[in-house]
């Protein structure tokens, strides 16, 4: 048996998406548990959050 | 005795323009008082002015109950008082007697058991003796306030004044939260105002020296002006003790100035006009002489915070403002002109439109601080600024901590008499718009904790998760994974209890 130490990110599966493709340039999931849910490494869950926003944050419309 | 059954007002029905009269939840004072011991609620209902206040803040079922039984010399057997009472009112009948009884209004029942004939209802002796006295009148305790002789030289301001100065010194402490940390630096309010807005949590000091604006304080800005103030006052009440201040004069002392009147004689000092020799002319101030020591210091606070005037910081007179004569009635607490809103309609200000666009008619600096902290500013105009709720603007109030239940609300409460025509009241465009925004923050939930893997047994994974389970920190699991993920708190638990049972293995 293992315990691993991590963050449970739960999500919709398009952010789910977002961040699989985020690992491939620089790891921070531990395990891929299902559509929604997903494990990362705790000391990362800060950067991975803002790189999130900003990616996120293209994809919207802005009027000004 | 056979009277009117008591008919309860069904949840709803009550009327959402008054904030003490028709709410449904209790006064906020109400709450603190229940917190207090015995002794303390008896040395309060000695004063007939403290009576009279705290009965206003009651609930009007409440209210019934007291007036009912006031003007009763012996206690009356419950049964009689439940008779009076509907089937379908039963239950709201016993929430007030038990409100009461926390309040200590009504004496505490045995709690030995018994059937519920045997109990008998009858108020507090003392607090039917000050109602009884705030309603009647006479006595000599002065509870209601002595009014000071008049004085030609220095004549008591009148009710424009007294506005004036409550407006500034409240907006004065408004503004200087809402403008903390935009780079301005608007008029400081006193030490002590400081000192409570950071007791309260709504400001706290970043990095050292400057003091910003706390989540909990944007907040606080979109409460009617009613709320705030008594938000502040509880503040000041829980402070009261560390100050070595008597929490019975000092709350004695509030309630007093509640039942003031603005700037002129009213009913309850008519049995002080005896006392004042010459005609009275338009205003009339307030003796300090027969305060306390605690409440001659509250004066400086309370001048701090706009409830009272005195003309110098020594003046043996003082004016209670409309701040202070409001604090337990349902009428506005600040001027309607200067309309910075107490949810009464006469001064909406705000048109929104369906693309967003937001009209404000307004000068007030204040009103239109508050609207910057969701609304991107375009123009502004003598009387007039426009503005538009953009998705960064309500993404930066969301990132402050206000709600978009707040700014709802606040645009709801402030909206111009032309928008009532409209229903529903706001686009629902733009308000299901503000409540997506604030979904698209929450797209990841993040939970610490660790995931149980590489289970040697399908029975060993089943019997740990089984404890986690009654442990309820399991929140993940997969059975054809063999794994689950448990929350950080339940770790130590696990570990222990594994580690336990591979030894009772062993």
């Amino acid at each position: 048996m293992k315990a691993i130490r991590g963050v449970l990110l739960t999500c919709d599966s398009a952010v789910k998406q977002i961040l699989l493709t985020m690992n491939e340039k620089g790891s921070f999931i531990i395990e891929d548990l299902d559509d929604n849910h997903l494990v990362i490494k705790a000391d990362e869950e800060y950067r991975v959050r803002r790189e999130l926003e900003a990616e996120l944050e293209k994809n919207t419309y802005s009027l000004e | 005795m056979v009277g009117p059954s008591i008919r309860i007002k069904p949840a709803g029905e009550s009327s959402k323009a008054s904030t003490v009269d028709g709410g449904e939840t209790s006064h906020r004072l109400i709450g603190f008082l229940l917190s207090q011991p015995q002794s303390t609620m008896n040395r309060l209902y000695q004063k007939p002015s403290s009576c009279l206040s705290i009965f206003r803040l009651l609930q009007p079922l409440e209210r019934q109950v007291v007036m009912n039984l006031l003007w009763l010399e012996t206690p009356i057997p419950g049964a009689t008082m439940a008779a009076w009472v509907t089937r379908e009112g039963k239950r709201p009948y016993q929430e007030a007697l038990s409100t009461l009884q926390s309040l200590h209004i009504l004496p505490q029942q045995s709690t030995r058991p018994g059937p519920p004939q045997s109990v008998k209802h009858n108020l507090n002796p003392t607090f039917k003796a000050s109602l009884r006295q705030a309603i009647t009148g006479g006595g000599t305790s002065g509870s209601f306030g002595i009014l000071a002789e008049n004085d030609d030289k220095h004549p008591a301001p009148d009710i424009e004044a007294l506005d004036a100065f409550a407006l500034e010194r409240w907006e004065t402490i408004l503004y200087y939260m809402v403008s903390s940390g935009t780079g301005q630096f608007p008029a400081k309010p006193s030490q002590g105002v400081l000192y409570l807005l950071q007791r309260s949590g709504l400001m706290a000091t970043v990095h050292g020296a400057t003091l910003q604006i706390t989540s909990a304080g944007f907040q606080f800005l979109l409460h009617p002006p009613h709320e705030q103030l008594w938000e502040l006052l509880l503040q000041y009440l829980q402070m009261a003790e560390e100050r070595q201040m008597d929490l019975v004069e000092v709350l004695s002392f509030l309630l007093m100035l509640s039942t003031t009147e603005l700037g002129k004689v009213g009913i309850h000092t008519i049995q002080f006009i005896a006392q004042v020799t010459q005609a009275l002319p338009h205003a009339q101030s307030y003796s300090t002489e027969n305060l306390s020591a605690t409440q001659k210091a509250m004066l400086e606070d309370l001048r701090d915070y706009g409830l009272i005037r005195q003309r110098t910081a020594t003046s043996r007179k003082f004016s209670p403002t409309r701040l202070a004569t409001t604090l337990t009635s349902s009428s506005p607490p600040l001027p309607t002109s200067a309309g910075t809103g107490d949810g009464s309609h006469v001064q909406g200000f705000i048109v929104l439109e369906t693309n967003y666009r937001l009209y404000a008619y307004t000068d007030n600096p204040l009103q239109i601080a508050v609207l910057n902290l969701f609304v991107t500013l375009k123009y502004r105009f003598p009387n007039l600024v426009v503005g538009q709720i953009t998705r960064d603007s309500v993404k930066k109030a969301l990132a402050n901590g206000i709600t978009a239940d707040q700014i709802i609300s606040y645009l709801i409460t402030h909206a111009h008499p032309q928008m009532r025509k409209n229903k529903p009241l706001l686009p629902v465009t733009v308000q299901d718009q503000i409540r997506l925004w604030e979904l698209e923050r929450n797209r990841v939930k993040s939970q610490e904790g660790y995931l149980y893997t590489a289970f040697a047994s399908h029975a060993d994974y089943e019997w740990v998760l089984d404890y986690a389970k009654k442990l309820g920190v399991v929140l993940w699991e997969n059975p054809s994974k063999r794994c689950f993920f448990g929350s950080v708190e339940g770790h130590m638990n696990i570990r222990g209890y594994i580690e336990r049972r591979s030894a009772g293995n062993a």
